[in-house]
């Protein structure tokens, strides 16, 4: 439970102001003597040094899976690597998106996220205003239950599931007894869209991050909306999306990259080529020519497959980076 | 109000429609299908689907629905999850060790009931057969491939056998011919076994008489180090890889030579000595690893067969290759591998093949590895389009010459428990494949398998193929044929559950106990250690 | 007056109508799970194979036994616990260090701030793929027939050091591990820098003021004021991050591949979760939930510790 607290107020401070550090520096300034001042401007280069040469460090496996990318084979086993490409071949990226089938993997990919992620807003929206708006009894039950569900580690979830998946509710081992084709594949989920989608629709955590939003609407805006006659659909879509706004961005976000980049549960329930996702297809891609692994058409097609993660991050990086401060948690 | 309930309706009808796509329902065309799990690549796919077009006109109410499942360890599993659910399908490739696996759900049918079965079958063309084997068919099989089906401890039959492979010894044919012509020849040969003529110090020929090119006397006439031949026992084997070695100790270029720190003397008879030259950092000069042994775990199972020592049991004590003898063998090969004279794939970090077929860099010339696998044992053609060297393909050394064992691997097909009529149509199918002529001639001459009845050679396609053997374009026939040829030699491990793990484990003993330090002060006690480990690993998962 | 009444009556289950699809979710791959979960762990050598042949299994320790006395799962567990305690600390007093660094700057602290996020919005499988690649040596270390000894070998040549043979067959186990930690810290940093100095923004200034007036040092700043008042969210990385730590998984597929380790040595650098996902296709599910229960025992003590000491150490 103290962990939820914790997270709150993480929350609640990454929304302060930055500005504010640097002008406080700026005061103190006139105080400081002329040594101060040289002190400071040290200071300050080692910070820069410090700091630009960490950032170059972090960014060098990008800059090095770029430069890769284009180089020839023969380039870039070169004793002596290049940090610049002396020539540059971009059919890398056309034969490693070939190699790896990226085509169907992706489309495999976003038809899994998006159907996830629309699913599941609906779930976490309707569940986070019952929670957040109505008054039920065992509500703070059901919500103390939940909450401890986040607690336990998944991997303790995904045994059974696995078992579930194969024979839901028992409907595969039934619609075999009764000669039911149906029944058994409503039972069998392996190898469907189904066993990537249903097992993950909820998020307690992102019901819970939604419902802590939809608290700070005023309870006055409901009643009023309820004694004009609104009904609750009505209210939820005009009034509390609007306003919980930037948080259901946050949790699109999060749940669409966390499509992009799962790879356990996949690996273990959907191996073939019309349902593996792009993860799963990149690491199991063999990208050897004669006995070697072609280095530059692997890069080429990691760097297919981060692009769409960047782009999403150089257009709503305000979003991620709130939503993830607030969660704590990878996609 | 009306709307919520819409709405959540509406959510309700959204989740099961996820559950919609489940089903890639079958259309309903009357038949009985007959789900078939399998490796095969797409050439293959094409002759089986040439054959079930044939088996399906026999019997139009069958129809084979059939699945590249990955590979084989893809296979096992993916049918191990199904058969928790009950949706295991009809038939599958399986080797052994999967077998026992299903088994522990006893999901596969026993075949015994069918193959004694004299029903008669009337098939579509009006002609009939008997569902179970004739004589002629039972004895048409190569008997060890037939017998591999009744591996498991009780003596009943659960697999047919599709198509067999085994190990066999490559080696570059080019090469050993060349040192036997230096070994015999009067004047000097270079290393391509062409003479080497004399020169004066401008680099003209020297002509004689006659206007002909003059030639050297041969200094390594009679040097026992180029008495190679294809070595039969293991004995002979390290006896070729030291000349191997020497050789190309011998033909390193005189700069090479000078920068060494220390030449090593190898004393093998009065007649032969042998000399290594080494830098100061102890490395050889010589960039030669004279055999390539693929995979560690037949090596280490064949050799318990060849010793006549125990390895594995179906009943009681599983796993029983924990023995001094045991210990000993690998310690030998160990010292094979520290004097270069072998490396193995996984020690290599790629198949062995890689180093027979090089063109530069560490080269060997001897590769042991699967009879399926010559085709990647073929160097590729250079610049003037000609295989730079020819191979030549042998049975595997063996350590007793009475009795050889060679292994016997590749896929055979098992049949899953379900209802009768489809198991029935299910051995139908098996049979078919298994008993075929043209299908295990098509077959094998688009997998370099091995066929597993003896009268695809009526097969005169077949028979062309096999008389077409070479050691360059042709070379998976020579292959097949070398196979076919020690077809007595054959040997299967018992298969139980964890009989997969103790194949995974020798092999990597064989790595382990290779990779020791060379600096272990008691190398018995750490391979005991090695062993003792391994032992106890194939326990947890037999448990 | 009675419709008023009905929809009262109404009110009163609405909310768990609202909830039901959430609920019914959760029961099937929460609530259940974590029942049968337990329940199979106690089933000794409890298979999904065997149970279809209608076998009835013991009930006890055994799979809690059979797991623990097991070198294989120790390794596991060993290699777990050995990333988890290197990459933790490193990675948070990394992070600790950056954030304070770009909370004392001004000019360019927002682009700085967006590079040092950057690695957060990647695919952790894809970017081992580009970290196998700087650390792979292309050719033969062993015989010394080497192309190209990688990136990272010729930056340790420019300042003298000798190649190292960090992830090929034959390598060691410690050049393993180097590679792992730099790729888990370099994946761990965004966020740990995002809550810190997301943390430092809202400390209160006054403090930093009154240390200015007594003169007090830069350092004593940091380890007085800074940490003292960063406590919260430095016990929140740390747990947090012990967490992800012994959940390790999917970061070292993305290096080493399937196999978890070098080629020839499959399976060195494992996990516990690698453990429980192995035991899966092989329908041993007793002791993938014997392994998934210790697991959790573990995460909850460590947890519960870290929450302990920061308790004690931290303040409001």
């Amino acid at each position: 439970m103290s962990e939820n607290k914790v997270i709150n107020q993480t929350a609640e401070k990454t929304a302060a102001p930055a500005a504010s550090a640097v002008t406080m520096a700026e005061r103190d300034m006139a105080k400081v003597t002329a040594k101060q001042r040289v002190v400071k401007v040290l200071v300050q280069v080692a910070l820069y040094t410090f700091l630009i040469t960490m950032a170059l460090i972090v960014l060098f496996p990008f800059y090095w899976m770029l430069i890769s990318s284009v180089k020839s084979l023969e380039e870039y086993n070169l004793a002596i690597p290049t940090l610049f490409p002396l020539e540059f071949h971009f059919e890398n990226y056309v034969e490693g998106f070939k190699t790896a089938q990226l085509g169907q993997l992706f489309l495999n990919t976003l038809y899994v996220g998006l159907v996830s992620t629309a699913l599941s807003l609906v779930i976490t929206v309707i569940s986070a205003f019952a929670f957040a708006r109505l008054e039920f009894k065992g509500k703070n039950a059901l919500f103390a239950a939940l909450l401890a569900t986040m607690m336990i580690p998944g991997e303790l979830f995904t045994i059974t599931n696995y078992q579930t998946i194969n024979n839901f509710l028992g409907l595969n081992t039934l619609g075999r007894k009764l000669g039911s084709d149906f029944l058994m594949s409503l039972g069998n989920w392996s190898n469907t869209y189904t066993v990537l989608i249903v097992p993950f629709l909820v998020s307690v955590f992102y019901i819970y991050l939604l419902k802590q939003n939809f608290m700070q609407i005023p309870n006055e805006l409901y009643l009023a909306a309820k004694v004009d006659g609104t009904t609750d659909i009505k209210y939820l879509w005009k009034v509390m999306i609007p306003l919980a706004f930037p948080t259901i961005i946050s949790i699109t976000i999060l749940k669409m990259m966390g499509a992009w980049n799962s790879y356990v549960w996949p690996r273990l329930v959907a191996n073939d080529d019309a349902h593996k996702l792009i993860t799963n297809g990149l690491r199991g891609a063999d990208f050897t020519v004669d006995n070697m692994i072609h280095y530059p058409r692997q890069m080429a097609a990691v760097a297919i497959v981060s692009l769409p993660l960047f782009l999403v991050f150089l257009f709503l990086r305000k979003y991620i980076m709130k939503g993830v401060s607030r969660s704590g948690i990878k996609g | 109000m009306k709307k919520i309930v819409c709405i959540l309706l509406l959510v309700a009808m959204i989740v099961p429609m996820c559950f919609a796509f489940t089903g890639c329902k079958k259309e309903d065309d009357g038949k009985l299908h007959i789900k078939f799990y399998h490796t095969m690549g797409e050439n293959l796919r094409k002759v089986l689907n040439q054959y079930i077009k044939v088996f399906e006109a026999l019997y139009p109410e069958y129809k084979i629905d059939h699945e590249q499942i990955g590979g084989y360890e893809d296979v096992r599993d993916q049918i191990a999850t199904e058969i928790t659910a009950n949706k295991q399908p009809n038939i599958a490739y399986c080797y052994p060790d999967h077998v026992a696996l299903y088994n522990l759900a006893l999901a596969v049918k026993t075949l015994d009931g069918y193959i004694d079965s004299d029903e008669v079958i009337t098939r579509a063309d009006g002609t009939t057969e008997i569902l179970g084997l004739t004589e002629e068919q039972k004895a048409d099989f190569i008997q060890a491939y037939y017998e591999e089906g009744r591996q498991f401890g009780d003596g009943l039959m659960y697999t047919m056998p599709l198509s067999k492979s085994t190990e066999v010894l490559y080696y570059n044919k080019t090469y050993f011919d060349v040192a036997q012509k230096i070994y015999n020849s009067e004047i000097e040969l270079d290393i391509n076994g062409n003479p080497v003529y004399l020169t004066d110090d401008k680099g003209n020929f020297v002509l004689d008489g006659e206007g002909q090119k003059q030639t050297k006397p041969n200094p390594n006439k009679g040097n026992e180090m180029y008495n190679l031949f294809v070595p039969t026992t293991w004995d002979e084997m390290e006896l070729i890889c030291a000349r191997i070695v020497a050789i190309e100790n011998d033909r390193l270029p005189a700069a090479t030579k000078a920068k060494a720190d220390k030449v090593e003397e190898v004393v093998i008879s009065e007649t032969e000595l042998h000399k290594i030259y080494v830098d100061k950092e102890g490395k050889k000069l010589a960039q030669v690893i004279p055999l390539g042994y693929d995979s560690e775990s037949n090596w280490f199972i064949t050799m318990c067969e060849q010793l006549g020592l125990p390895y594995t049991s179906a009943e009681g004590e599983h796993f029983l290759f924990n023995t001094e003898a045991h210990h000993e063998f690998v310690t030998k090969f160990r010292e094979w591998y520290i004097k270069g004279y072998v490396t193995t794939q996984e020690i290599h970090g790629a198949y062995t093949s890689t180093l027979f077929t090089a063109n530069t860099g560490t080269k060997s010339y001897m590769s042991i590895g699967s009879s399926a696998g010559a085709t990647h044992q073929r160097p590729k053609k250079n610049a003037q389009d000609v295989y730079p060297f020819d191979v030549g393909i042998a049975s595997i050394p063996q350590f007793n010459k009475e009795n050889p064992k060679v292994i016997s691997q590749g896929p055979s097909l098992c049949i899953f428990e379900a209802s009768e009529e489809e198991m029935k149509a299910s051995w139908l199918f098996v049979k078919f494949l298994c008993t075929t002529v043209e299908f295990q001639a098509d077959f094998s001459r688009e997998s370099g398998y091995v066929p597993v009845i003896k009268s695809v050679n009526t097969d005169p396609v077949y028979a062309d193929f096999l008389a077409n053997a070479n050691g360059g374009d042709n070379v998976a026939a020579l292959s097949v044929k070398v196979c076919l040829e020690q077809e007595e030699y054959y040997y299967t491990s018992p298969a139980f559950n964890g009989s997969a793990k103790a194949r995974d484990e020798v092999g990597k003993l064989i790595q382990a106990v290779f990779k020791l330090s060379t600096t272990t002060a008691d190398v018995p006690a750490e391979v005991r250690k090695l062993f003792n480990k391994a032992i106890s690993e194939c326990k947890y998962h037999a448990q | 007056m009675a419709g008023f009444l009905q929809k009262i009556k109404f009110d009163k289950w609405k909310g768990w109508l609202y909830l039901s699809p959430a609920i019914v979710l959760l029961l099937i791959f929460t609530v259940w799970p974590i029942f049968n979960t337990l329940r199979i762990a106690f089933l000794e050598d409890y298979n999904s194979l065997t149970a279809m042949r209608g076998v009835k299994f013991d009930f006890g320790f055994a799979n809690f036994a059979k797991v623990l006395q097991y070198d294989g799962f120790i390794k596991c567990l060993s290699n777990t616990m050995l990333l988890c305690i290197l990459t933790v600390p490193v990675s948070t007093i990394l992070a600790l260090v950056i954030a304070v660094c770009l909370n004392s700057i001004k000019f360019l602290s927002r682009f700085i701030q967006t590079i040092f996020f950057l690695p957060y919005v990647t695919n952790s499988i894809a970017i081992g793929m580009v970290f196998a690649a700087m650390f792979s040596v292309i050719g033969n270390f062993d015989s010394g027939l080497v192309d190209s000894y990688g990136i990272i070998n010729n930056v340790i040549g420019w300042f003298g050091g000798k190649p190292i043979d960090w992830m090929g067959t034959g390598s060691g186990e410690w050049p393993n591990y180097v590679v792992m930690v730099i790729y888990i810290v370099w994946n761990a940093l965004p966020f740990k820098i995002l809550i810190l100095l997301g943390g430092l923004q809202s400390v209160n200034k006054q403090y930093y003021d009154a240390a200015k007036v007594d003169g007090t040092s830069r350092f004593r700043v940091f380890t007085r004021i800074t940490v003292p008042l960063l406590s919260p969210m430095l016990a929140y990385v740390v747990i947090t991050g012990f967490i992800g730590g012994f959940k390790e998984y999917s970061s070292i597929v993305g290096v080493f591949g399937d196999g978890m380790g070098p080629i020839g040595d499959a399976g060195r650098l494992n996990t516990m979760v690698g453990f429980i996902y192995d035991a899966l296709p092989q329908q041993q599910l007793g002791r993938a939930s014997a392994a998934a229960l210790i697991l959790f025992g573990i995460i909850f003590i460590v947890t519960m510790i870290n929450l302990y000491v920061s308790k004690k150490k931290t303040h409001y």
